[in-house]
């Protein structure tokens, strides 16, 4: 139960995170991270996938309701969440068959977990921003936003996903 | 049938996703400036409260600088007001300044200010917003122009909700408005590329049109959100050169000021907004007639 909890107060504290803060730091049209990522990539690795399709559809729609983005939101973060069991088989060198185990975010090599979010946060910031601009004008553009938005954005996961797991998971 | 069945059990996770991110996509691709500051209007009104109040601390450490910004309008404004008293005094036909209220009720005054604090800004993303604390029961309506207190373009009110009101900003890829060079009356189309939060451009400006890098860029005058006869600062020229097919100039305008760091605006109503855009429709719509009164055929 406090586990669940824990997944609860985690999604409401990205969420609150990215509209109250990173939202509100205006350093320029580049800096945009999109830390709300966090929660899918926290997810428990042996989740059912179909839960987590789900999980992250909420969150995009959430995210959506909150930002007035009518859809953009739920098409990332959806596709990140469906990619998601494919990103751990690659990062951790798993086969995720129905026999096999998936080991833990914990449990994860520091170079695997930092792969991990790196792809993972990746993933999500092409398809945000790509269908953002919807445009093939300023690609250059769009590749310096996803490029400078997402170093500050594996950064900061990187250290929700630590802060997480070391103080809450493994409580 | 069992094997449809078995099949679709394997592949539901994949149904699924493809519906949702239809779905997504179809909202997506439905989706209007309009409608973003509609859902943003909506919400406003649950997180409204909570953003007010962290604004609220924000705004406390800019007080000195609006402060000294505020006073400077308003000795602008005394001193417009003092002229237009004096000129009213000394002309024998003029109305008595007592009947001003009621020129307004007559519609005889054209526009109407008031002042409103941003509470919601965003100038990091292709379509930026901005929410103001004053909506529809402070007398906010849509297609309000907005500017700053030092007389700036911000843009104009999108969408109301009882208290509070979504801005479409300069910086919204959406946002169009026209401008000119102060002293030449030719004028360009202002849009904004998405690309800084501190320049925007004026494209198909006369090629006849005299540029000089510094030159200040201010309203044209013929936008139905600012009164014509106010100078409504956008910018300044940065840099200009032909288009591709060498018949006018695009122009870089440098913002006259860093939308990030206001935190009070001016909202403008044109009492004769919706008869204009009404006649120009009905004309458009070939639904005008020459009587006077727009009618449907």
């Amino acid at each position: 139960m406090q586990r669940y909890l824990s997944y609860i107060g985690m999604f409401i504290g990205v969420v609150l995170l990215q509209i109250f803060l990173i939202d509100n730091i205006s350093l320029g049209i580049y800096f945009h991270p999109l830390i709300y990522v966090a929660f899918i990539i926290l997810l428990p690795l042996d989740m059912l996938p179909v839960w987590v399709v789900l999980l992250s559809a909420t969150l995009g729609l959430t995210m959506d309701m909150m930002t007035g983005m009518c859809g953009l939101n739920v098409i990332a973060a959806t596709a990140t969440g469906f990619a998601r069991m494919a990103i751990i088989g690659f990062t951790s060198g798993l086969n995720t068959g129905v026999d096999d185990t998936i080991p833990a975010l914990y449990r994860l090599p520091q170079k695997n977990l930092l792969t991990y979010i790196i792809l993972m946060v990746l993933m999500h910031s092409i398809i945000y921003f790509v269908m953002e601009s919807l445009s093939m004008a300023h690609m250059f553009h769009t590749l310096l936003r996803i490029v400078v938005s997402d170093v500050v954005c594996v950064v900061i996961v990187w250290y929700i996903v630590k802060l997480f797991v070391e103080k809450i998971l493994n409580k | 049938m069992y094997k449809l069945i078995e099949f679709i059990r394997r592949i539901y996770v994949v149904l699924l996703f493809l519906l949702i991110e239809g779905v997504a996509l179809y909202a997506y691709a439905h989706s209007t400036y309009y409608t973003q500051a509609k859902i943003l209007a909506h919400t406003n009104s649950v997180i409204g409260g909570l953003q007010n109040s962290i604004f609220g601390v924000k705004h406390y450490f800019t007080l000195r600088s609006e402060n000294e910004l505020l006073a400077q309008r308003v000795a602008e404004l005394e001193t417009q007001v003092e002229f237009m008293r004096e000129q009213q005094a000394t002309s024998a036909d003029s109305l008595a300044y007592e009947q001003m209220d009621s020129l307004t009720a007559q519609g005889l005054v054209q526009y109407r200010h008031m002042a409103a604090r941003i509470i919601s800004n965003t100038t990091n993303r292709e379509r930026n917003f901005i929410t103001l604390n004053k909506g529809t029961m402070h007398g906010v309506i849509p297609n309000m122009g907005v500017i700053t207190p030092d007389g700036v373009m911000v843009g104009f009110v999108a969408a109301c909700s009882n208290r509070y009101s979504v801005v479409k900003s300069i910086l919204n890829t959406d946002f169009r408005s026209s401008g000119k060079i102060v002293g030449d009356d030719r004028i360009g189309s202002i849009s904004w590329s998405g690309k800084s939060p501190y320049r925007v451009e004026m494209n198909n400006l006369s090629i006849y049109a005299e540029i000089e890098v510094g030159d200040e860029v201010i309203s044209s005058g013929v936008s139905q959100y600012f009164p014509p006869d106010m100078k409504v600062r956008i910018g300044y020229v940065e840099s200009y050169q032909r288009n591709d097919s060498q018949t006018a100039n695009d122009v870089v305008i440098r913002l006259a000021t860093d939308l990030a760091k206001v935190s009070n605006v001016i909202l403008i109503e044109n009492y004769d907004y919706n008869e204009v855009t009404e006649l120009e429709n009905a004309v458009q719509n070939g639904t005008y007639s020459t009587g006077g009164a727009v009618t449907p055929y």
